[in-house]
């Protein structure tokens, strides 16, 4: 509310502003006095922002020990890696991080988010740690650092059981759903090229990026999709719960490494958890884990992926 | 569909209604301080206004709530989901709220404020004896019509991992391969939601009729 | 900061397309719920209980639903019944049949400001049935009703950005994606708000040369 000096600045000034005002007028002048002024202003903020944008949270080890708490961010819906089952959030991931909280000297603060929402949170420093499914690839090198890794995967696709697509190169002209913002759309669209080079520029017909993935399944086996492209343990698992409605397909991309991922050049946080994980490691409760949710243990995967 | 699809679906809407509630509580007057600065003519901040109203209506809420989720921590205001969420519906129905409340307060009759004038009324008692119960009379129409609409924003909030009650239905859907019953009972629930709401409205525009009529 | 804003320059082929799409969207969305909405009016208003009846409860259903719980219904839901569409059809028709119960309703409030002697003056010259409708009640209601459509069709606009949950490449959908690969939200959800806004502004003048059009034709 306008106080009393306003009041008084705004009697003496609303006459000659009206005054001056009247005269140039025009319709639509105020709209557009409003619209430059607020470029100019968001010029301006966004070039402030360049000397206000500070890197969040490098935080050293004592300043974590001190703050007491590491936040880290997992997705809602990635089986067998992280879902939430009766209100629960369990999955692989999951019941690591309580393995890791039961010796970690600090609180860990955990956020359930989607996923388009989590690696970037890590880069502004919304959290500390990705503890969640993150593919360790070389573009990502450049802007994460990786604990050590807890899991080896490779990208296929899945099809509905008896669908004509029966190798790879049967793609050609199909629909494929995939994750937006993750490895497996990586994979997906190299192999798009390398079909599209084999089968003189045919490739395939369109790549359609979702939020989350049971979307994507529920689209397979409506028949809005061909295929889906993702990683053969989720794959294993979707087929796993309905075996009559899809089949595994063959491998889009190459094998490579899932670790939790943290910003860059946050050596604190990392070399913390990751003297977590090598205790699992040693103890054999990472490799128990994995056969509980995976079927299968990686017991030769290196010690270290930056 | 099981007791407990039903009772997470449940769970969903008393996060929508709280949700609601909090930004409505905030909006409303944050729309009615708008509001006056633009009515006052205040000189620099009626510009501002004009922008800010101009820009978030029309701007979707999910845009909005992306921005404020995931952009601002790069400043260093860090939120979580649920403030977040909340900052974003009240920044939204702030800027409908306030051309609610401007219509109002231009309808408003100029010379019974000119009649508190020439008594010398001091501006605090001139504007909440003379300009606010008459002003709030009149928008209120238009500020239940914007509640309504902000409880049906609220799907926006999950794209943010906020498990309202669209969220809620979509998942149960997801696991059971049977999306419709979910989403018929979601539906269920949106409507008692907004009958409720047009119930009260009705409520209380008859008796401000009654109050006006005495 | 501003290397974040080159990133999406970068990208600016793909940002345009999602604001191609959302603009297609919107056009098409709002001349058809326009034209549906021109055709359910006078079934609102009918004498014929049933059909006032039926019609009514089509509109209060809009009115009740939030627009994504209506676009997974018609996404995830028909499928069930049988009727499976594209992402794309889901989401315009989930746009058109949404707007058409809204904009419905505006042509109705402006119908019953219509003085009745426009009405009877038509009929005592002839006019009825469809051509009564089209020739002497539609024009006066829409030029009446046109700042009421203009915020409804902006309100199209911010519908559409609901559709990237069903994976429609519009604004939103295209801003998403960017952010998450290239980890710049702020540049990406603010190039997208403003871009909202450039597009609201151009309807907004539309609706004002429109209303002015109005205002001649009233005078």
């Amino acid at each position: 509310m306008p106080s009393r000096f306003t009041s008084r600045f705004t009697s003496r000034f609303t006459s000659s502003f009206t005054a001056v005002t009247a005269i140039a007028t025009r319709p639509h002048a105020s709209a557009r006095r409003a619209v430059v002024l607020t470029l100019f202003a968001a010029l301006a903020a966004s070039s402030l922002g360049l000397g206000f944008a500070k890197p969040a949270h490098a935080a050293g080890a004592d300043d974590i020990k001190a703050r007491g708490y590491l936040t880290v961010a997992t997705e809602d819906d990635f089986k067998p890696f992280e879902f939430v089952d009766d209100g629960k959030p369990t999955g692989y991931d999951n019941e690591m991080l309580a393995l890791v909280k039961k010796k970690l000297p600090v609180e860990v603060r955990q956020q359930i988010m989607p996923w388009p929402g989590i690696l970037p949170g890590v880069t502004t420093g919304k959290y500390d740690m990705a503890v969640t499914a993150v593919l360790v690839t070389p573009e990502r090198k450049n802007t994460f650092d990786f604990t050590t890794p807890l899991v080896e995967s490779t990208t296929y696709y899945a099809t509905k059981k008896g669908s004509s697509i029966k190798s790879g190169d049967d793609l050609v002209g199909k629909v494929v759903g995939v994750q937006t913002g993750s490895a497996m759309l990586a994979d997906l669209k190299a192999y798009d090229e390398a079909l599209k080079k084999k089968h003189g520029g045919q490739g395939i017909k369109q790549i359609v990026e979702y939020q989350s993935y049971p979307e994507a399944y529920q689209d397979l086996g409506v028949g809005r999709l061909d295929a889906v492209a993702n990683t053969q343990i989720n794959l294993n698992s979707l087929i796993k719960t309905r075996p009559d409605n899809f089949a595994l397909g063959q491998a889009l991309g190459q094998p490579v490494y899932i670790a939790w991922a943290v910003k860059k050049g946050n050596t604190a946080a990392l070399q913390m958890i990751n003297a977590v994980l090598f205790d699992l490691r040693k103890s054999g409760e990472m490799y128990a884990m994995q056969k509980k949710w995976f079927g299968a243990s990686f017991e030769s995967m290196p010690q270290s992926i930056n | 569909m099981t007791a407990f699809d039903y009772w997470s679906i449940t769970r969903g809407a008393l996060s929508t209604i709280s949700l609601s509630l909090a930004s409505i509580v905030l909006g409303v007057p944050l729309g009615l301080a708008l509001a006056l600065i633009r009515w006052a003519r205040v000189p620099v901040l009626d510009r501002a206004v004009y922008s800010y109203v101009s820009i978030v209506r029309s701007c979707p809420t999910v845009t909005l709530t992306l921005l404020i989720f995931f952009a601002l921590p790069q400043f260093g205001l860090s939120l979580d989901p649920v403030p977040a969420a909340i900052v974003a519906l009240t920044i939204s129905t702030s800027a409908f709220n306030c051309e609610v409340w401007r219509s109002a307060l231009i309808e408003f009759p100029r010379d019974q404020y000119d009649a508190a004038l020439s008594f010398a009324m001091p501006r605090l008692t001139r504007m909440r004896r003379i300009v606010l119960p008459q002003v709030w009379r009149a928008s209120l129409p238009g500020l239940v019509n914007e509640m309504t609409l902000q409880i049906k924003s609220t799907p926006a909030v999950a794209v943010i991992g906020i498990v309202e009650i669209t969220r809620a239905a979509l998942r149960v859907g997801s696991n059971t391969y049977e999306p419709l019953p979910p989403f018929v009972f979601a539906l269920v629930l949106y409507g008692v939601i907004v009958y409720v709401l047009l119930r009260v409205q009705r409520s209380i525009e008859s008796r401000m009729r009654q109050g006006e009529a005495a | 900061m501003i290397h974040d804003f080159a990133t999406i320059w970068a990208q600016r082929a793909d940002v345009l397309s999602g604001l191609l799409n959302t603009v297609i969207l919107l056009v098409s969305s709002a001349l058809a719920s326009l034209v549906l909405g021109a055709l359910l009016t006078p079934m609102l208003m009918s004498k014929r209980k049933p059909i006032a009846r039926a019609a009514t409860a089509y509109v209060d259903a809009m009115r009740c639903a939030p627009f994504l719980l209506f676009v997974y219904l018609i996404y995830f839901g028909l499928p069930t019944l049988g009727i499976s569409l594209s992402n794309w059809w889901a989401g315009a028709i989930a746009l058109i049949l949404y707007n058409t119960a809204y904009m419905a309703e505006l042509l109705r409030g402006a119908w019953h400001e219509l003085p009745v002697t426009l009405i009877e003056s038509g009929k005592a010259y002839g006019f009825s049935g469809f051509t009564l409708l089209r020739r002497i009640i539609l024009p006066p209601i829409f030029l009446r009703a046109m700042p009421m459509i203009g915020n409804q069709i902006i309100q199209i606009v911010k519908d559409s950005a609901f559709l990237t949950v069903i994976a429609v490449n519009e604004l939103t959908h295209e801003m998403t994606g960017i952010q998450s690969t290239y980890f710049i939200p702020f540049a990406a959800f603010v190039t997208a708000v403003l871009l909202y806004w450039c597009v609201c502004l151009a309807i907004e003048a539309g609706t004002g040369a429109l209303n002015k059009l109005a205002e001649e034709r009233r005078a």
